[in-house]
């Protein structure tokens, strides 16, 4: 699966291609507007990361382009910004999901992973990855046909850790997944170990493989 | 605090005063004066009439002896009598007092005479004149009464000039005046002074428009430094935030260092919250999130504190609701959710473990509570990082930001100690 990243810090870029490889995606960097638009002319992507200020243009230029031609490209807006306007209109012209700077790798990494299913099979809504079928839209998930009943927070938790599979991801993401801008306010993030207690207990009843392991002190790693 | 105005009228009134007080006797000298030459003339002229009748007429020593006697009877105030005298002297003048019974009422009279001598039939005569002169007290007593009825006079008018001079004259000044009070450097319109045809003013109402001229920039630049200066952080620590979590992938770190990058996260998250709260007063103070709606504040209340149920149930904290009223307001959606965000947190975060919240929703305003042990310092509270230097967990914005908030549509948010809660409320 293919990834643009239109990002003109160098040192980020890199560090998002870095943690993207180790996964199936085959990311490409566009430094500036003038790049951007000329692959966008190019190939088609499964999945653009659209940063807004570029030396050239802006993102939201770009994201018309592709608009305008007509084209499928899932597009996250990544932005040091953080302004509501830019948010709204972004997510008008037709932007797939929006995510202020500084986010988490995995945080990116899991939308990544739900915008390209989601393209991928022709906006059904569902995945099916390591024997798990979700459906995103009613937010439901089964085991061999066998329904889990999750709550919505446990649901949220594991498209995360699906969508970074074999990656450690730091309590404070996962924290941040689930409870937005607030979790940036709190530095008590004890909560989650609730949270994934009870999904890794859902998860083994259902006769599911311990796939969820507790790397001490530091996060969560999901190993396939 | 006296008015300018008073300060001279103060001096002039005195002033007034003081020469009025001295006018009195020299008045009173002045008059005298003349009256006393008057009457001195007037005698002379008495004097001379009767000299020149008595030695015209040729009357004899005996008639002459019966007009004196008569004389003395009709008119006491003049009187002829003989006088044996070598040689005769001159005229002279004398003011004497008397006191005269009349009717029972004793009074004292004051007289001016004149004493000359003449010669009739070769005989000397001494002729007596007097004339009665206002008495010195009398004289003294109505130049006084008209002098203090003048002073009255000229005081109020003193006054009336003064007041009106000060609606008149100082009509720019006090514009001035209101427009400072009325300017408000947060809502940033540049000060207009009216322009005065008075010299001082149009000088004063000069300076002062320089004067906040180079307020308003400089208040600007502040608020674009922040801005500029908390966007440019941003990238920095998204980088050392992707970086951190890139080590962390690292199969060959042993626990003890994937520890220690975990707990640079700590910091690195006040950090951010502290830059993501500056830039959002700041985008504030900016006037963005211009737009406005109507929001449903039932509704917003209970999805923060959903959004911060896990908080909330963590520290195990029991939460009272009271929803007594649907408001609806027109607002900034976003920054409605902040104002009400930053609250709830505030009293998660300052709450202890078993804890009390209450959360009170009416048509008037919001009040969150939570449990405390004391009264914290209400003027500090709501300032920027006034409150912050010990707990590591507060950004030391979250109340400032709600302030900000509430300044911006006119609402009050207000802090009260009340049965061991602290009450953070605000009024539509």
């Amino acid at each position: 699966m293919k990834i643009l990243i239109v990002e003109d810090e160098r040192e980020l870029a890199t560090d998002m291609v870095r943690y993207l490889s180790g996964e199936q995606y085959l990311c490409e960097v566009a430094p500036d507007y003038e790049s951007a638009i000329e692959r966008i002319n190019l190939y088609d992507y499964d999945c653009i990361l659209l940063d807004l200020m570029l030396p050239g243009g802006s993102g939201l230029q770009i994201l018309q382009h592709l608009k305008d031609r007509n084209k499928q490209d899932g597009v996250i807006i990544i932005s040091a910004k953080n302004s509501i306007e830019d948010k709204v209109k972004g997510l008008q012209i037709g932007a797939d999901d929006y995510l202020a700077k500084p986010f988490h790798l995995s945080e990116l990494s899991a939308r990544i992973f739900s915008i390209v299913r989601r393209k991928q099979f022709d906006n059904s809504n569902i995945l099916e990855q390591d024997g798990l079928k979700i459906d995103l839209l009613s937010k439901s998930v089964s085991v061999n046909g066998k329904e889990l009943q999750l709550t919505k927070k446990e649901f949220d938790l594991l498209l995360l850790f699906i969508g970074n599979r074999n990656k450690v991801v730091s309590k404070n993401a996962v924290a941040e997944h689930l409870s937005g801008d607030l979790a940036d306010m709190m530095d008590n993030h004890d909560f989650v170990y609730a949270h994934v207690k009870n999904l890794k207990k859902k998860l083994s009843e259902a006769n599911y493989g311990n796939h969820l392991t507790t790397i001490y002190g530091t996060g969560y790693k999901w190993q396939a | 605090m006296s008015k300018l105005l008073d300060k001279p009228l103060k001096m002039f009134a005195l002033y007034a005063l003081l020469l009025l007080s001295c006018s009195i006797p020299v008045y009173y000298l002045v008059v005298d004066h003349i009256w006393l030459g008057e009457l001195d003339e007037h005698n002379h002229i008495i004097q001379q009439r009767i000299e020149n009748k008595l030695s015209k007429s040729d009357f004899s020593d005996e008639e002459i002896g019966n007009v004196v006697k008569l004389w003395s009877v009709v008119e006491p105030g003049t009187s002829l009598e003989q006088v044996f005298m070598s040689s005769i002297p001159h005229d002279s003048l004398y003011e004497v007092t008397r006191t005269t019974d009349f009717d029972g009422e004793i009074e004292t009279d004051r007289f001016r005479g004149l004493q000359s001598y003449i010669q009739i039939n070769g005989k000397t005569y001494r002729l007596t004149t007097e004339t009665n002169v206002e008495e010195a007290d009398e004289t003294l007593s109505a130049i006084a009464v008209v002098t203090v009825a003048f002073f009255a006079l000229l005081l109020l008018g003193f006054i009336l000039l003064n007041r009106r001079i000060s609606k008149q004259i100082w009509q720019p000044f006090y514009a001035t005046l209101r427009n400072l009070r009325d300017f408000d450097l947060n809502k940033n319109p540049a000060l207009k002074l009216d322009s005065s045809d008075i010299e001082e003013f149009a000088e004063l109402n000069q300076e002062l428009e320089k004067l906040i001229l180079r307020s308003v920039s400089t208040f600007n630049q502040q608020k674009e430094f922040i801005e500029n200066a908390s966007h440019e952080l941003q990238t920095p620590l998204a980088i050392l935030r992707t970086k951190l979590e890139l080590l962390l992938q690292n199969e060959s770190l042993t626990q003890e260092q994937s520890e220690l990058v975990s707990s640079i996260n700590a910091p690195l998250s006040r950090i951010s919250r502290i830059n993501k709260n500056l830039l959002l007063l700041a985008k504030i103070e900016n006037q963005q999130f211009a737009d406005s709606e109507q929001v449903e504040i039932v509704n917003l209340t209970e999805e923060s504190l959903e959004l911060v149920s896990d908080y909330i149930a963590n520290k195990h904290i029991s939460v009272e609701r009271l929803m007594l009223g649907n408001p609806i307001i027109q607002c900034n959606h976003a920054l409605f959710e902040i104002l009400v965000n930053n609250l709830l947190i505030n009293a998660i975060t300052h709450n202890g473990d078993n804890g009390i919240m209450l959360v009170e929703v009416s048509e008037k305003g919001i009040a969150i509570s939570n449990s405390g042990s004391a009264e914290l310092n209400a003027q500090k509270l709501f300032q920027r990082f006034s409150m912050s230097s010990s707990s590591a967990q507060s950004s030391g914005l979250g109340l400032a930001i709600a302030k900000e908030i509430c300044e911006r549509y006119n609402w009050t948010i207000s802090y009260r100690f009340e049965n061991g809660l602290h009450v953070f409320s605000f009024d539509f």
